[in-house]
């Protein structure tokens, strides 16, 4: 049974909006228009242990949904997620404890705070033994540079810091999962290559799952062996990025960035 | 799994002495403030015709102060960084911790208070005792009212925490807006004694006032200290504020656990 599977996801999120013209803003603190936007409309796929799946779509295709519902903090409207053997939004707690999560737009760091306060604060949360949790917090500081930022408030690292701090939260205690939304949002040519190096070594090494959603897919190509493309909330490919490559690409050679801008306009997204 | 809790009860307390010097100068806020209430009171007192009330002015001096020192604990607003949490989405991030989100941000909320509490309204109530006369803090009426006082004060920390977690669960509905948050804590605020001592009310309301849920907050620790309430009857005291504890705990930890289920976070 694969690690991770879902079948048939849906999701739809209410919009309220004013009414518009004349006395608008009186008429609206009384009723309002609900618009309905499909965010997922049944998604379903599988991961096995230890892949490491890219997770690409235009802008609002539904990926960060997607993530939410995988890390159960969003209950779909429908259709069913299994996780580690658990439905993620019902068994919150147990579930979360086994997985790992980066947000590249928010952070998961205590924003005054020393980060390795951060980090000893991670250890309580998650009941990791001591012992087991210096091994693991020695190993990550040195693979990922860590030494000197340690004492930093965290509002005090730069963005390349701070990501390289974050990936260290989300391992602290050694998730067998991991997702990532948009990690190398914003990171310059040498953090991207660091931190991709980073991801690769720590699937082969520990054989952590992982799931990645970029912009960036260069990202994709360097790290993953599988790709899933996703479209207005449905999924429209799955698959190997040769694979994808050899479909949409014009010409031998291509830049990549063009052969996935046709795929997205031969799919009409 | 307690001690989870515990850690982020420090963190977020070490976290919070970041305002110290914030929280420094509103004890100047609150000296000025209850300067000018002792001077009024003082009038009233020495004018006013007949008792003033249950409460003599010495007491009533003393009774400002107390509640000087407790104002930390005066359910005015939610821990702002929660509502922050809330209305960006990064409740997703409190989310994907193995925690009951109710302990977690109970845990947030209280250890904010503490920097007010030792910054704020400790300051201003030891330099209290250096003011001349009629103006400054006086000891505790009795040793035992004093040994009363400091359990009545851990309870009050309680009672507040677990009120200002009913609110922020009730906020948790982002849609709903700060108005009735404003008025809850308007009315928490004048019940629980924190403008007028409950004692100086009009006699008939006396049982309700006593037994109401904000009572606790305030008016029921200075009471043990001023010695307006005998410590053989601090039991009923510590009673009250215990159970109206329990109460919120158990509507907030209802409200958030529904709220949890249908929450939206919002962003991505
Ligand atoms: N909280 C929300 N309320 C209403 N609509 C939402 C909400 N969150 C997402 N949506 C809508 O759901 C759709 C999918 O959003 P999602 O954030 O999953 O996209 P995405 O694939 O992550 O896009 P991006 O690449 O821009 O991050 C969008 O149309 C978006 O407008
Ligand atoms: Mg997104």
């Amino acid at each position: 049974m694969p690690q991770i599977e879902l079948s048939k996801i849906r999701k739809t999120f209410k919009i309220y909006e004013r009414p518009e013209g004349k006395w608008a803003l009186l008429r609206g603190a009384f009723s309002r228009t609900a618009r309905t936007v499909t965010a997922l409309d049944g998604v379903s796929f599988a991961i096995g242990e230890g892949e490491l799946v890219g997770y690409i779509g235009p802008n609002g295709a539904g990926k960060s949904t997607t993530v939410k519902v995988m890390s159960g903090i969003l209950t779909p409207d429908g259709g069913a997620c299994v996780i580690n053997g658990r439905t993620p939004w019902k068994e919150r707690t147990a579930h979360v404890a086994e997985i790992g999560v980066v947000f590249g737009q928010r952070s998961q760091l205590w924003w005054d705070v020393p980060v390795s306060d951060s980090f000893l604060l991670l250890r309580d949360v998650y009941n990791v033994p001591r012992e087991t949790f210096k091994r693991r917090h020695d190993e990550l500081t040195e693979t990922l540079g860590l030494g000197g930022l340690l004492k930093t408030p965290a509002r005090q690292l730069s963005l390349g810091q701070r990501m390289r701090c974050e990936l260290a939260a989300a391992l602290l205690h050694s998730p067998r999962i991991l997702f990532l939304d948009e990690p190398t949002i914003g990171l310059d040519a040498v953090s991207k290559l660091a931190l991709r190096s980073f991801l690769k070594e720590e699937n082969r090494r520990s054989g952590v799952t992982m799931l990645l959603t970029t912009h960036d897919m260069d990202d994709v190509e360097a790290l993953c062996d599988r790709v899933m493309v996703i479209g207005h909330g449905k999924l429209l490919y799955d698959g190997g990025m040769p694979a994808l490559k050899a479909r949409y690409a014009a010409r031998e050679g291509e830049d990549i960035d063009e052969v996935i801008a046709r795929m997205y306009e031969e799919m009409a997204l | 799994m307690r001690k989870a809790y515990l850690s982020i009860f420090r963190i977020r307390a070490a976290e919070s002495f970041q305002y110290r010097i914030a929280a420094l100068s509103g004890s100047l806020t609150s000296f000025l403030w209850a300067v000018i209430e002792i001077a009024a009171f003082t009038v009233f007192f020495k004018y006013a015709r007949g008792p003033g009330g249950g409460l003599t002015l010495e007491q009533t001096v003393s009774h400002i102060w107390v509640r000087e020192l407790l104002l930390f604990l005066q359910p005015y607003n939610i821990d702002g960084d929660l509502l922050g949490k809330l209305t960006s989405g990064d409740v997703g991030v409190e989310l994907c911790r193995p925690l009951d989100l109710y302990w977690h941000w109970f845990a947030r909320t209280s250890a904010g208070k503490l920097v007010v509490f030792v910054m704020r309204c400790l300051v201003c109530f030891l330099v209290a005792f250096l003011l001349p006369g009629g103006f400054a803090a006086r000891p505790p009426a009795s040793p035992a009212g004093f040994l009363l006082f400091v359990p009545a004060v851990l309870c009050a920390f309680l009672l507040c925490s677990s009120f200002l977690m009913l609110m922020t669960a009730v906020r948790t509905n982002i849609t709903w807006g700060d108005g009735p948050m404003y008025l809850l804590g308007l009315a928490g605020g004048l019940l629980s004694g924190g403008y007028l001592p409950l004692q100086l009310w009009p006699g008939f309301m006396q049982p309700f006032l006593l037994l109401q849920p904000f009572a606790g907050i305030c008016d029921i620790p200075a009471r043990l200290y001023i010695g307006s309430m005998e410590p053989s009857e601090a039991w009923l005291g510590i009673a009250v504020q215990l159970f109206w504890s329990v109460v919120f705990i158990a509507v907030g930890r209802f409200i958030m656990a529904r709220r949890v289920k249908t929450l939206v976070v919002q962003g991505g």
